[in-house]
Formats: C-alpha cells, sequence, structure tokens
C-alpha cells in the first residue's frame, strides 16, 4: 500500500511541472501585463516599460519560467506584485479558506448526495423519490452564483438569520459556531451542483447493486430493509460512488471562484481570478500550481480509498 | 486483523476530515460584538499596500490617508493646499526651491521621531535607485516627483526640495499619499513588507491585516492635530457590489463606499444618510483625430451633440455624477472656466454637421472597458452612449475589454485600432490631465497619454506656461483659456464629472467625502 | 427508432423536457419574424419597468430597452453557442480520445497525461486565462467553454476506442491493409457515434450554465448584443433594486438546462437496454402479493413446509411469465426433498417464492400458499417474515462468489446472520462462526473468519455458504443448486457434509438441482418440474426406478453412470417453452417422443396414485 502511494504521488509530480508550463504558456499569450495593471490610468508605455524592467519582467519568457521554476524547487514561490508580498504567504493564508469551504461543500455534497440518492433509490417511483428527484434537477440547473445571490438575499438580508459574507466576524467570532455560521450559506450554495450529479449516482449506484445477488443473500438471512439499503448495499454501491466525488472534487474547488466572489469568502480562488486579470504571473503560476497538487492529491486519497473499501482492488 | 480493519477506517475518516478540520485553525473566542466606537467600513477591494509611495489605487489611499500624513494637505472640502507636517513652507522667486519648516515634536507611530530626515528617506527612498531601501519599492507613481533634483535636511525641522524646473503642480503632488512620510526606522525594519506593517504619523495606527478580510487601524491618541473620534476603524474589502449592497442592508457595515447606483434607492431612508462629493474626476471618450471620421472636428462637435448626457448621469449613473463641460472638472473651482458650459443634447445639430461634413453614417470602432477606477459602469455607459449615437446615424461597433487589455489597446495610441475610447482620470491638479493627454508633447510615442493624437500649437503654449507659474490667478487664467479653445475643438467626449458617493448607518456622524476623493476619518464617529 | 420514441415517451418528465425545449427551439427559430420590440434601443427614462408594463411585457433593463425582445434574442445567442460549443468539444474530444484509444501505446499515454493535466487545471480558471487571451467576446467564450470540455469527451471516447480497437473487426480491417484513417472513419466512429451524441445532449446544458458563468465574471457577448449570460451579468447589480431583470435571464437558463437535463435523462435510459425490460426496478423487500383469495392463514400441517397451489409471474410490461403454476409439495420433518427441473423450468422461483424473495419487480406471488408448520408465511406481515428468514427457514445459494457479499468478511457475514435475529456478544457469536466453519471442514478456519470471498475456492465458498444457512439452527434449509459450480470430488464432499448435517440436526432440505445423479445421493422423494409446474413426483428409488413421465425418463438418462462404459448421455431435444406462451395441454408435448393430439388440447392433471403421482396421459410406466 505504501509503495503504491509512493508511486502514484511520484506519477503526479509530472503533471503538476505540465500544470505549470501550460498556465505559463496561457499566461504568456494574454495581452497587457503588470505594470499595466499597476498603473492603471498612468500606464503609458514608457512607464510601464520602467515598471517592467523594476520588476524583473524585461527577461524572455523561458528564462523567467525556469527562475521560478528553479526558486519554487526551494521553496521560494516569489513575490507577487499585484499584491505585494511573497506568493507563499498569501496562497497559504488564503488556501485554508478555499479548503475549509470546498471541504464543507464537498461533505454536504458527499452526505447529502448519496442520502438523497439511497433514499431516493430505496423508494424507486415513490413520492420521496419524485421529490429529490425534482430537487436534483433544480440544484443542477440553477448557476451557482445564483443561487448565492438568492441565499444572502432570502437568509441574510430579509430573515438576518445568517451573515451575508466573510469566514468570521470582524471582531470577535473565530470560533467554530462564527465559522459554521459564516459557512452554511456559501457551502449550501457551492455544493448545489455536485450534491444533485452525486443524488443521481448514487441513485444509479443503488439500483445496480439492489438487483445484485448478495442483496437476495442478505435478505434470506433476515437482514431488516435498512440493514440491506444502508449497511450491504450502499458499501458496495459506495465502488462507484467514491471516483464520482473525486471528479466532484474538481467541480467544487473551480465552483468555488464564484462561490467567493459572491460571498466575499477569502479564499484563492477569487485571488485567482484577480491575478490573471492583473497580470499577477508569479502569483496565478503558484496558485494553480497549489490547487492542481491538491486536486491530483485529492484523486490519490479517492484512489486508496477505493482501494480500502474494495478488498478487490489490489493496489 | 480487527485492528487492520479500525486502522482502515481510521484514514478513511481522517481523509475526509483532514480537508476541514486541520486547516480551521480554530481559535478562542475573542469578543462576541463590534465594540462600542469601531466602524465597520465596506471597502471595494482588498488593498494591495499601504506603503503610501508603492500604492496606486483609490482602494489603498482610504487606508493610508488616515494612517499617514503629507507636509501639506488638501485644505476640507477643496482642492487648495495647506500646512500640515510642515506648518509654513516657502517657495522661491524662480519656483525652483521648496522650502518646508516642519511642525516639532510629532511622532511615527513605532516611537521614532518625525524629522527632515524622515523627510529625505521618504522621497530618496522613492525616487534614487541606489538608494539602500530602493528594493521596497517599485513606486510606480514616483514620476509625480520626477522633477526633484534634490531633497535636503539643513537642519532636524528643514526640509528642502530642490526642483530641476519650476512646476506648478508639485505642491499638490505632496498632498496626495505619494508624497505621504513614512517612518525610515519602520522601512529599515520591514524592508518589502512595510506595505503590510505601516508606520506613519496620521491620526490612526495600523493594527492589523487579514488577508481579504479586513485591515484594522486604531486611534492614535498622540494624534498631533487631536485624537480622532473613534477607536478604531475596520476596512473590510467587499468586492461583489451586490453583496456589499447586501451586507450594508444586513446591518454588517456601518459605511459603504461607491454604492451602485442602481442600488442607492435602497438607502433613501431615514436609517441612512448618503453623502457625495464632486470629485476632480472627468469621464470622457477619446476621439481619435488623427484618422477615421473622427478627424474632421465636425464630427467630433456631433458626436458631443448627439449624446444625451444628462439622460446617462441621471438614469444611468442615477445622479452620481453632473455632466461634463469641458476639459477641467467643476472641482477645481479656481480654475475652471464658467462661460464654459457642456455641448446641448441636440441630434438635429448633430445631423446637420454630419451632413455637413459629408458623412452622414460614420463607421465607429468604439472601445469599451469591463470595469477599472473611475470607470462608473461602463459597459451600460458605453451601450446607451452607442445608442445615442446610432440615433443620429453614427454606425458604432463595441468591444469590450477587461480594464488591463483595454489599457494596453488605448494607452498606445488608437491609430488603425479604434475611433474612439472610453477613459476616466481622478486628478489633483488642474495640469495633469490635459499636460499629459491633450498635447501635441505628449502623444503615446513620446510617453504621453494623448491617445487620440490632439494636437493645437495654442493649447500647448497655454499648459506650458501655466505648469511653471507658481501664481495661482495667473494659471487660472491660462486654464481658462485652454478650456475654450479645447471645448470647441472637441478632442473629447465629455460625458460626466463623478460624485463620489457613500452610504452610513444613520448612528455615523461626521462622514465628509473630499474632492480629492481622499477619505479621512478622522472626525467620524458612531452614536 | 419507434421504439425508442415510444420508450423515450414513455417516461413523462423526458417528453416534457423535449417538448420545452422543442419549443424554446422553435420559437428562437422565429424570433426574427415576431413583432418584437429592437432588442438594443435604449429609453434611459424608463429603465427598470416592473414586469406586464405597458408595451413591455417583462418589464425593461437597466437602460430601459425591452427584456422580452433581449430574452428571446439572448436565448437564441446563448442555446446556439451551447450547441457549437459542445459540438466543438465533442468533435476535438472524439478526435484525442479515438487516437488515443486506436492507437494506444505512447501516443495514449501522451494524450492523455495532456488531458490529466488539463483536468486537473480549475476549469473557470482555464476558461478566464483562454478569454483573457483572446479577448472578451462570445465567439471566444464559446472557444473557451469548448476547450475546458474537450478532456471530459476525450476520456469518454477514448475508453470505448480503447475496448473496440481489441475487436475482430477492426483486426480484420487491419489486415485486410486499410489506412489508419479510414478505419477510424468507418470502422471505429459510426460505433463510437451513439455515445458522443448522448453526451453532447447532455453536455449543452453545461455550456449554457458555464458560458453564463463567464459572463458572470465579465467576459461574455460584446455589447450591446444580448445572450443569457451578460443579461445576468448587467442586472446582477440591481438584484436588490430590480430583481426581475436578473430572474428573468435566470429562470430561462434555469428552464433550458432543466429541459435539457430532463431530456438527456430520458435519452439515456432510452438507450439503456436494461430500462427496457424493468431490470433497472428495485427489488422490493418482499415479493409483491397479489393473491386474488388469500388462503386460510392456518391449516394442519403435513409437513414442517408446505407449498399449496403456489403460483408465480413475473410481469414484464403487457407479457406474463408464468414461472411457477399451481406447485404443492410437503416437505416432511428430517426428509430431504428433491426438486428437479431444467433451467427456467421454475425451481428456483419455487425456492425463492417460499419466502418471498422472487425479485419484484417484476414478480408477483398470483396464488397459493407456502406454510411452514402450517402457518402461511406469505400472509405473515413483514417484520414476522423477516424474523423467521434465515433463522427458521436458511438458504443455500448456488455460486456464493455473487451471492456472498464481496466487500464484507467472511466471518462478519456470518456473524451478522446470528445477530439480526437475536442478542448474542460478538465474541461469542464469532466463535459460533468458527465452530460452525470447522463443522463444514473448513482447514485453517480461524483465519477464513477474516478472509474476503474473493480469496477462497469455490469449494470453500460454498462450504461457507452452507455454514452460513446453519448458524441459527434452523428448521428447514432451503438449498437452491449448491453443488453446480463445483467439480465432481468437491461436490461429493458438500453432499456428504449436507447429509450428514441432515441427519446430525434432524433438517429439512429442500433440495433444488438439475441433476438427477445428485438427487439419487441425498433426496428422500423428489419432485420434477417442468415450465413452472410438477410434472411427476415420489419416493427418488421408485422414480430413478421407473420414471412415469417421459420428461423424467430423459432426465434420468442424462446421467452418466459410473462404470456404465459408454452410455448414451442423450441431451433432450429442443427447448423448454417460453412460459409467457404456455400451450394448452401438456407444456412437454412438443418434445416428447410419446406424444398424441389430445396431449396439447386440455390442462392435464396430477394424477396421484400412492406415494407416487405424475401429470401425463401416456406415462412410460403405469401408476400402481
Amino acid at each position: 500500500m505504501g509503495r503504491y502511494i509512493l508511486y502514484r504521488l511520484l506519477s503526479a509530480v509530472p503533471v503538476v511541472l505540465g500544470i505549470t508550463v501550460i498556465v505559463f504558456f496561457i499566461m504568456s499569450l494574454i495581452p497587457g501585463d503588470p505594470a499595466t495593471a499597476i498603473l492603471g490610468a498612468y500606464a503609458s508605455p514608457e512607464n510601464v516599460a520602467r515598471l517592467n524592467a523594476d520588476l524583473g519582467l524585461d527577461k524572455p519568457m523561458v528564462q523567467r519560467y525556469f527562475i521560478w521554476l528553479g526558486n519554487m524547487l526551494t521553496g521560494d514561490f516569489g513575490r507577487s506584485f499585484s499584491l505585494n508580498r511573497p506568493v507563499l504567504d498569501e496562497i497559504l493564508e488564503r488556501f485554508s479558506a478555499t479548503l475549509i469551504l470546498a471541504g464543507v461543500s464537498l461533505l454536504i455534497c458527499a452526505v447529502l448526495g448519496i442520502v438523497a440518492g439511497v433514499v431516493s433509490a430505496a423508494r424507486q417511483y415513490g413520492l420521496a423519490d419524485k421529490a429529490i428527484t425534482l430537487a436534483v434537477l433544480v440544484g443542477i440547473s440553477i448557476p451557482s452564483f445564483f443561487l448565492g445571490m438568492l441565499l444572502i438575499l432570502i437568509f441574510a438580508v430579509q430573515l438576518r438569520w445568517l451573515p451575508v459574507s466573510g469566514m468570521y466576524e470582524v471582531y470577535g467570532g473565530r470560533t467554530l459556531v462564527d465559522l459554521l455560521r459564516h459557512i452554511i450559506l456559501p457551502a449550501t450554495a457551492l455544493a448545489a451542483v455536485a450534491t444533485g450529479v452525486v443524488a443521481r449516482l448514487s441513485r444509479g449506484a443503488m439500483l445496480e447493486v439492489l438487483r445484485q445477488d448478495y442483496i437476495r443473500t442478505a435478505r434470506a438471512k433476515g437482514v431488516s430493509e435498512t440493514g440491506v439499503i444502508w449497511r450491504h448495499a450502499l458499501r458496495a454501491a459506495m465502488v462507484s460512488i467514491i471516483p464520482v466525488l473525486g471528479i466532484q472534487a474538481g467541480f467544487v474547488l473551480s465552483g468555488a471562484v464564484y462561490i467567493e466572489v459572491v460571498f466575499q469568502w477569502p479564499g484563492v480562488g477569487r485571488m485567482l481570478v484577480d491575478a490573471i486579470l492583473k497580470r499577477d504571473l508569479l502569483l496565478v503560476q503558484g496558485g494553480v500550481t497549489f490547487v492542481a497538487a491538491c486536486y491530483v492529491l485529492f484523486n490519490i486519497i479517492v484512489d486508496v480509498a477505493q482501494s480500502l473499501i474494495d478488498p478487490r482492488i489490489k493496489a | 486483523m480487527r485492528p487492520q480493519r479500525l486502522t482502515r477506517r481510521a484514514v478513511l475518516l481522517s481523509s475526509a476530515t483532514a480537508l476541514i478540520v486541520a486547516a480551521t485553525g480554530l481559535r478562542a473566542p475573542v469578543l462576541a460584538q463590534t465594540p462600542p466606537g469601531v466602524l465597520i467600513l465596506g471597502q471595494v477591494a482588498e488593498p494591495k499596500t499601504l506603503d503610501p509611495q508603492a500604492a496606486t489605487a483609490a482602494n489603498d489611499f482610504r487606508i493610508s490617508v488616515n494612517v499617514f500624513d503629507g507636509l501639506v494637505r488638501f485644505r476640507d472640502g477643496t482642492l487648495e493646499v495647506e500646512p500640515a507636517l510642515a506648518h509654513s513652507y516657502d517657495i522661491s522667486g524662480d519656483g525652483k526651491t521648496y522650502t518646508f519648516h516642519l511642525r516639532e515634536g510629532i511622532k511615527f507611530h513605532d516611537g521614532s521621531d518625525f524629522n527632515a530626515e524622515a523627510v529625505k528617506f521618504t522621497f530618496e527612498r522613492m525616487l534614487k535607485k541606489d538608494h539602500p531601501y530602493a528594493d521596497t519599492g517599485p513606486f510606480p507613481l514616483a514620476f509625480f516627483f520626477s522633477s526633484v533634483a534634490s531633497v535636503e535636511a539643513p537642519d532636524a525641522l528643514t526640509a528642502v526640495f530642490t526642483l530641476t524646473e519650476p512646476y506648478a503642480p508639485f505642491l499638490a503632488n505632496l498632498a496626495t499619499p505619494t508624497g505621504y512620510i513614512v517612518s525610515p526606522a519602520a522601512v529599515a525594519q520591514h524592508g518589502a513588507d512595510f506595505g503590510r506593517n505601516p508606520s506613519g504619523t496620521g491620526p490612526f495606527k495600523f493594527a492589523e491585516w487579514r488577508a481579504n478580510e479586513m485591515v484594522a487601524i486604531e486611534k492614535n491618541p498622540d494624534y498631533w492635530d487631536g485624537a480622532p473620534a473613534s477607536e478604531a476603524i475596520v476596512f473590510r474589502p467587499i468586492t461583489d457590489a451586490n453583496t456589499r449592497t447586501a451586507e450594508m442592508l444586513a446591518g454588517g457595515l456601518d459605511i459603504m463606499v461607491e454604492v451602485p447606483p442602481v442600488t442607492l434607492s435602497q438607502f433613501r431612508n431615514d436609517q441612512y444618510t448618503i453623502v457625495e462629493a464632486a470629485g476632480a474626476h472627468l469621464w470622457f471618450l477619446i476621439l481619435n483625430c488623427k484618422d477615421g471620421a473622427f478627424a474632421d472636428k465636425r464630427v467630433r462637435q456631433a458626436a458631443n451633440y448627439a449624446v444625451n448626457k444628462e439622460a446617462l448621469v441621471n438614469n444611468v449613473l442615477e445622479g452620481t455624477a453632473t455632466v461634463a463641460a469641458g476639459p477641467t472638472p467643476a472641482a477645481f473651482n479656481w480654475a475652471v472656466n464658467p462661460d464654459v458650459t457642456p455641448y446641448p443634447y441636440d441630434p438635429e445639430k448633430a445631423r446637420a454637421l454630419l451632413a455637413e461634413a459629408g458623412t452622414p453614417n460614420p463607421k465607429i470602432t468604439f472601445f469599451v472597458t469591463e470595469g477599472g477606477s473611475g470607470m462608473l459602469d461602463p459597459v451600460a455607459m458605453g451601450t446607451a452612449i452607442q445608442a445615442d449615437l446610432a440615433a443620429v446615424g453614427f454606425d458604432v461597433t463595441i468591444q469590450t475589454y477587461e480594464w488591463n487589455t483595454f489599457l494596453d489597446q488605448v494607452n498606445p495610441g488608437l491609430s488603425g485600432k479604434a475611433d474612439m475610447a472610453e477613459m476616466a482620470w481622478m486628478t489633483n491638479d488642474p495640469d495633469t490631465l490635459p499636460y499629459l493627454a491633450l498635447r501635441a508633447e505628449a502623444f503615446p510615442d513620446k510617453g504621453g497619454f494623448n491617445s487620440g493624437y490632439y494636437a493645437n500649437p495654442e493649447v500647448d503654449e497655454l499648459l506650458n506656461r501655466a505648469r511653471v507659474s507658481t501664481d495661482q490667478a495667473e494659471r487660472a487664467e491660462l486654464y481658462k483659456k485652454m478650456q475654450v479653445i479645447v471645448h470647441d475643438d472637441a478632442p473629447w467626449l465629455f460625458v460626466a464629472n463623478w460624485k463620489q458617493n457613500a452610504v452610513a448607518t444613520a448612528a455615523v456622524k461626521g462622514l465628509v467625502l473630499q474632492p480629492s476623493f481622499l477619505l479621512t476619518l478622522k472626525n467620524v464617529s458612531k452614536a | 427508432m419507434r421504439l425508442f420514441l415510444t420508450l423515450l415517451f414513455r417516461n413523462r418528465l423526458a417528453a416534457l423536457g423535449a417538448v420545452l425545449l422543442l419549443a424554446l427551439v422553435l420559437l428562437c427559430l422565429v424570433v426574427p419574424l415576431l413583432p418584437l420590440a429592437d432588442p438594443n434601443v435604449t429609453d434611459t427614462p424608463n429603465k427598470f419597468l416592473r414586469p406586464f408594463s405597458e408595451g413591455h411585457l417583462l418589464g425593461t433593463d437597466h437602460l430601459g430597452r425591452d427584456l422580452l425582445s433581449r430574452l428571446l434574442w439572448g436565448t437564441r445567442l446563448s442555446l446556439a453557442v451551447g450547441v457549437a460549443a459542445a459540438a466543438a468539444a465533442a468533435f476535438f474530444g472524439t478526435l484525442i480520445g479515438i487516437c488515443a484509444g486506436y492507437f494506444g501505446g505512447w501516443i495514449d499515454n501522451g494524450l492523455m497525461r495532456l488531458i490529466d493535466m488539463i483536468m486537473a487545471f480549475p476549469y473557470i480558471l482555464l476558461a478566464l486565462a483562454i478569454v483573457a487571451a483572446l479577448g472578451p467576446g462570445m465567439l471566444n467564450a464559446l472557444i473557451a467553454v469548448a476547450a475546458v470540455n474537450v478532456p471530459f469527451f476525450a476520456r469518454n471516447i477514448r475508453g470505448i476506442s480503447v475496448g473496440l480497437t481489441a475487436r475482430e473487426f477492426i483486426d480484420a480491417a487491419r489486415l485486410s491493409g486499410q489506412g489508419h484513417a479510414r478505419i477510424i472513419v468507418t470502422e471505429l466512429l459510426p460505433n463510437v457515434l451513439p455515445v458522443i451524441i448522448v453526451a453532447i445532449s447532455t453536455t449543452i446544458g453545461w455550456m449554457v450554465l458555464e458560458t453564463a458563468g463567464l459572463s458572470f465574471l465579465g467576459l461574455g457577448s460584446q455589447p450591446p448584443q444580448a445572450d443569457l449570460g451578460s443579461m445576468l451579468g448587467e442586472a446582477r447589480a440591481a438584484l436588490i433594486a430590480a430583481p426581475h431583470t436578473l430572474i428573468v435571464p435566470g429562470a430561462m437558463i434555469f428552464v433550458i438546462v432543466m429541459s435539457i437535463n430532463l431530456l438527456g435523462d430520458g435519452l439515456r435510459d432510452a438507450l439503456d437496454p436494461r430500462l427496457r425490460s424493468g431490470a433497472l426496478a428495485r427489488p422490493s423487500p418482499v415479493t409483491r402479493i397479489a393473491r386474488p383469495a388469500p388462503p386460510p392463514a392456518e391449516t394442519p400441517a403435513r409437513g414442517v413446509l408446505d407449498l399449496d397451489g403456489l403460483t408465480t409471474r413475473f410481469e414484464v410490461g403487457a407479457q406474463v411469465y408464468k414461472a411457477v403454476s399451481d406447485v404443492s409439495l410437503t416437505l416432511g420433518k428430517g426428509e430431504c426433498l428433491g426438486l428437479i427441473g431444467e433451467s427456467g423450468s421454475g425451481k428456483s422461483v419455487t425456492a425463492l417464492s417460499v419466502t418471498g424473495l422472487v425479485a419484484s419487480p417484476p414478480g408477483v406471488i398470483a396464488g397459493g400458499a407456502a406454510r411452514l408448520d402450517g402457518v402461511d408465511l406469505l400472509s405473515l406481515p413483514y417484520r414476522d417474515l423477516r424474523g423467521l428468514r434465515g433463522r427458521r427457514i436458511a438458504y443455500i445459494f448456488q455460486d456464493p462468489l455473487s451471492t456472498l457479499h464481496p466487500l464484507y468478511r467472511i466471518g462478519d457475514q456470518m456473524v451478522e446472520a446470528i445477530r439480526v435475529h437475536r442478542k448474542m456478544p460478538l465474541a461469542e457469536a464469532r466463535a459460533r462462526c468458527l465452530d460452525l466453519l470447522r463443522t463444514v471442514q473448513i482447514p485453517n478456519a480461524e483465519s477464513r473468519l477474516s478472509a474476503y470471498p474473493h480469496e477462497l475456492s469455490g469449494g470453500m465458498r460454498q462450504r461457507v455458504g452452507i455454514a452460513m444457512a446453519l448458524v441459527n439452527d434452523p428448521e428447514v434449509i432451503i438449498a437452491d443448486e449448491p453443488t453446480t459450480a463445483l467439480d465432481v470430488t468437491v461436490q461429493a464432499q458438500v453432499l456428504a457434509l449436507l447429509d450428514r448435517l441432515r441427519r446430525e440436526r434432524g433438517l429439512s432440505i429442500l433440495f433444488i438441482t438439475h441433476d438427477f445423479g445428485v438427487v439419487g445421493q441425498l433426496c428422500d422423494r423428489v419432485a420434477v418440474m417442468y415450465a413452472g409446474q410438477i410434472v411427476e413426483e415420489g419416493p427418488t428409488a421408485s422414480i430413478l426406478a421407473a420414471p412415469a413421465h417421459p420428461y423424467t425418463r430423459r432426465l434420468i438418462a442424462c446421467v452418466p453412470e459410473l462404470g456404465g462404459g459408454r452410455r448414451q448421455l442423450a441431451a433432450i431435444p429442443g427447448l423448454p417453452p417460453a412460459v409467457n406462451r404456455l400451450p394448452a395441454g401438456c407444456a412437454f408435448a412438443p418434445r416428447c417422443d410419446r406424444a398424441r393430439p389430445d396431449c396439447q388440447r386440455d390442462p392435464i392433471a396430477l394424477r396421484v396414485s400412492g406415494p407416487r403421482a405424475a401429470r401425463c396421459l401416456y406415462p412410460e410406466e403405469a401408476l400402481s
């Protein structure tokens, strides 16, 4: 098992490296440069050229890439010129926020999606199934940012049950309760689509599994229907649900961009959008590398989880 | 084999929860509610830096103006300069030497003394490439002071600036954040991170910065100009205008700046107060005077007549702006020519002018940006303008660009690309905009911002003379003449002067906006 | 095609989606012909008019433009972009996927690593970067959205192509000297096409959502052109002041995406062959019982287990399959009754019907009773029936690889069988299971407890199945072909084991098999089933010696006899009849060499004679 994990980790390295090349390539295609972004209306060609030289951006692209890569391997991600601080500090500070939001959303999407799918399958064509199917359809058909704005309007502005934005109260707070109050709306908006996808998939997987002979065996043993569904069928259905959770992780990480904008969540998604718009190459490079590495890592975890839950897969 | 199974569960469990729990960094509760005397202010974006020399955005200035002071400052409600850290100053007859006499006994927040050495340090750090702390930059707006040849400190309380040539806007530039005095000790201590650990002499001290959550500044009880009215101010960046409005409506903010025009109606009741101030801001369209239809002055004038500016400022911008008369915003009251009035909305006249020019349906490419500082809802404005121009016969194609790409397209000149482009400037001196954007010497290839290639020797002459004069009355005369000519030549389509606005809850007292767009919060308090 | 449409429209939701979408598409096509206001004419004094204002059915936007007109023009553009982006993504994704799948090797490896990289890149940021690089505009947004979706297509198509490339017809094409391009276009592509079409149909919705998302970030169509995303984006600031400007395009996106999703689901289901047969329906915990007249709940018991006229059917669509028709059997205490017949004769369904384990849908118990000590199991409430399952009546199934849960350890599955019926400390339950594993002669029983089913050999698994049936000391064991999958030596061991257990524990066994050889070794009596009916019944020795029904004789003839030399193993010619089209008379008549015309005329009754019974007009041996 350890060897397998090591192998997977090592084979992820070229993927992450490749991603840095892609980011660099795309960023170099984008017109405009950081100096223009910094100078704004004062960005005359002369001022821009002077500032670019100050920023060390007058070197050839390939050379800059390798300088960056070399520095990164020694743990130096460089300094963001749009934020005027080390890239790594910024990313680490914000990445935890994104991870919390994405993590909670994934948890919601996994728990709620699987429960909804299982209930839906267990009550196939029943009232609960129809209600869930409808809710799932609504969930996967609403743009997440639209849902987010509606949630703010209803629960924060009208009802005042929950805060509008941010991650903690400005003063005080910073407790788990405070975090939970702040995370409910954005996590719900972010999880909506993924929950729908997981619920649909879980329903299908459960229906598939419930027809298997070993389910009949469980019933023949006298196992209660609850036990049949939650212990026997779900465990087997997880084998096909877990990989989808891995894919959803990518969607959730991506979708966090919108949600972080709408809810002013201090995460990495919003920062990366700004960084692209401000041509902050180092920040984009560092941030995307981080997010991509996280995604790759999560998928390795998913594969490992998969091999743990299914003893037939030998790692 | 049982333990292995437990391990398996443990691994699954931890992989699911590690993401969430490990990173939360749960901390003990501090305080349950916003303490009294603390103001929470909703900003438009995360500040980039609080180093006044490194900052370029109005968003950053809103904080640094409360942490730092300049040698001089704008008098309340005007764009006229008055002493600040310097209690007085002298200007030599040739306009090249400025001597500042500094106030005594002022200390930076870090405890070090404010003195002439600090002034010298501040400007040399920004201007001299070989300064030991030059690498704490870059300092993008250093060119505001490019005419400074040297800064000397003959004694602790005297700072002498020598200019290479007379430069009238020098004092006004000293009153902007780029001229604020920083603590040499703090710069030495924090180096490049000074922007996140700023130390100045202002009414508030920097307290805390949580990335993308808030920046807090707290009362400086020893402020030389009297202690501020509030205990602390928290600046929350809320980028999305909608969310910012929702947060204000939900009671999460005490003050909110840059209220989106369409949401202003939500705050027109007795729970809130709306404050506004006309600023030294001009929203205009650069017209390409070199090639294409706008090379003909009559077509440029026709465009000015064709656009219903009243409708734009009242309906699109919901009264958050006034109609612009000419190239100089009304906020520069001493330099504005009252005889220059806005082009009236007159589609008939526009059609007649187009017919006279022999181009009843000129094809126009119009660069529109999607956002950007001071750009006032540029897409809606551009769309409305396009519709007005289309109504008199112009055939306008809009091309939108995100702000940086837009600047990258516009600033090198419009020739061969477009006939018309949106632009907005916020300035501190009537010299800045016309000098940088209307002279023949300011064509893009010469390092200026005259992207429409307007050239009138008379205007050049007037602007050059006004720049070197130290007599305000003389300068005013020259600017007034310039405005008449430029208004008639119509190198731009003059659209609007922005009235910046802010909303505060009824409990907030003393909130005043300044034409300089600098948000001084010293006298603001919450009941 | 007609079947496909019928299936599609049988799903009412999918039909709703199809109708909605069709209506939208038609509406979009005729937009230029409709008497709509110019979507781009501004009228700023009349901005934010509410819906149903005069002249503006849906009101006006922030510049006073007619929302209805912009909505329809915008829908037209957005749908077109969605379709085009999906098609573009499908085209390039297919190209990459097919090449990777067809060529394999380093090409496959290289392409898939590239796809991995692009997938690890947060797709919104990728789209954003592409739009930033190309400049804004609907076409560029389209390119970006298409580009980020290429990997999903590529992955799907590659998987299918790999499978297809391994098939013979591709080899054949290669051997015939066709070029790669030609093979891909004429052989591979047609086989991949249906998958692509379904994938496109389900992706269009995503595309519309994603372009809307890009417009939300300010990167969409060029003003004043309307598309749904930019309408949302422009109206965003007015959410609080004039929500209708946001809700109108938002609702349209919702309707489009939902109808596409509904239709996509319907398409997928209609193309899935299993759904046509109802095989994807969830089996209920108890077989549906629809007996026209419920029999008395309790009658005097003849044996431990009595079946009285048990009738079970499968109802698939309009078809009714009579799997078990009017079967009556009696299993005495300590007796072993063999139930024998070919595949599909209804013997397994009979066994499963006893405790309502027939998958339902499509199974229905349409009549009769199954009595344990005189109590009709099928009249019991579910809770009571469940309490009997595995405790008083236990099953041993065929092929324990699929009937044991693959993800649980043997020990856990056995312990569960005990603990669902009574509270017993875990350690005690495990000890009992261990004991039973030893009883069924499993070596290293201790370590087998924590083995997974796939780690055991077939014989071992079967013994586990037997041990699991014994954990609660049941009175009746129903063994459904427990030895079929085993080789002869193991089979003999297992049979000996069952026989021993029966004698030691006084078990009653209903033993289902298709092999008279097995029956001869184990069973006291035997019942022969054909086409859902009992055709002969009696003591094993007597039947083996003198079968009455021609079918029985044939079955016996199939058994090779040890030392019997090269006796002719006469396979029975022909096939059993389809149980949804049973003939009126003897179901075996068409295959019977003794059949006469009157055999096929009327139903034939089971004639009882002493311990034996047969359902034949012209039996081999007259029953005395």
